[in-house]
């Protein structure tokens, strides 16, 4: 299936990309459209004001998404609330790596490609599910 | 240069939304103060033009149209370059504003005992944080209230007047932005 989102990809969008292939379509392919009206008919727009697959009332496109698929794996919701706050910064969640996550992907976007930039960010999203995971089940940080 | 002299682009929202309910115009107020936008008229608000803030005013844009209110997003530049300094200015004086008050609340935390001031160090720096990421136009009263941060947390006010410690910091602040 062919997914479409908007360029300069950011936090959200990026970890979308990682959910996507995670739980939803593991064979997903990603092309960047800057307007929502240039979307081809046979692809799934998502983070991308207008359509669907975006931010809704207090949600960024992440917990659309989990919302959308019923994903209620905690461990997912927790990884929502670091995407929200990095993206968002509205202090709904506590997420104190958030600022981080922020820093390192915008950083990313200054000197990668849209492609390399989702690449790239693909095994830290597993790494960080993962801590998260562990952290869920320990009830402390993990070593 | 001619070229520097020209005013930059501004990204501008006009939105309108039915006064019931109130909610939805709630948010969508929090959401553009959060942002820090220079309010143009009742219903248009402005930030400096970059892929940013535009995204940031797509989403309020939709927001608006997802509560039944209309709203349209443009990228203008002011006609004149006083114009631009004036709107410049505005949004510098709301930002020095919450500076101030950051600066006042770590002057009178210094005077608490260690571990509410700690409380009070780690609340001032995420709001500083917080300020920093509207602040398009940096006062000055945006590095006094870094410096007044920073006194908490060494726990002692620096004395008064130019001292080393304070240009570096003064100078940090200038290059991260």
């Amino acid at each position: 299936m062919k997914w479409a989102t908007r360029p300069g990809v950011h936090i959200d969008r990026a970890a979308c990309a990682w959910l996507i292939r995670r739980c939803i379509d593991p064979h997903a392919q990603f092309v960047f459209v800057a307007d929502p009206a240039e979307v081809p008919p046979d692809v799934t727009a998502f983070d991308m004001p207008g359509v669907d697959l975006s931010h809704h009332g207090d949600d960024c496109t992440f917990e659309t998404l989990l919302r959308r698929h019923d994903l209620t794996d905690p461990v997912l919701w927790r990884l929502a609330a670091l995407v929200h706050e990095a993206d968002i910064d509205d202090g709904h969640y506590d997420a104190p790596e958030a600022h981080g996550f922020d820093v390192a992907l915008r950083g990313l976007s200054m000197v990668e490609t849209d492609d390399r930039v989702l690449e790239l960010t693909q095994p830290l999203f597993t790494g960080t599910y993962e801590f998260f995971r562990r952290e869920l089940m320990l009830g402390r940080e993990p070593a | 240069m001619v070229a520097q002299a020209r005013p930059g682009e501004w990204v501008l929202l006009n939105y309108r939304m039915p006064r019931e309910p109130s909610t939805p115009r709630s948010a969508v107020w929090r959401t553009l103060r959060r942002l820090g936008v220079a309010q143009l008229s009742d219903g248009l608000v402005a930030l400096p033009a970059d892929a940013r803030t535009r995204e940031q005013l797509d989403w309020v844009a939709a927001e608006v149209r997802e509560a039944a209110g209309t709203a349209g997003l443009w990228v203008a530049r002011p006609g004149t370059l006083g114009q631009e300094r004036e709107l410049a200015a505005a949004m510098a004086a709301d930002r020095a504003a919450e500076y101030r008050a950051v600066q006042e609340h770590a002057q009178v935390a210094l005077g608490l005992p260690d571990v509410e001031r700690q409380r009070a160090l780690r609340r001032l720096r995420e709001e500083l944080r917080r300020i920093r990421r509207r602040d398009f136009f940096p006062p000055a009263e945006r590095d006094a209230a870094v410096a007044a941060v920073e006194d908490l947390a060494a726990g002692t006010p620096s004395p008064t007047g130019a001292q080393p410690a304070t240009d570096a910091r003064a100078a940090t602040a200038r290059g991260e932005r």
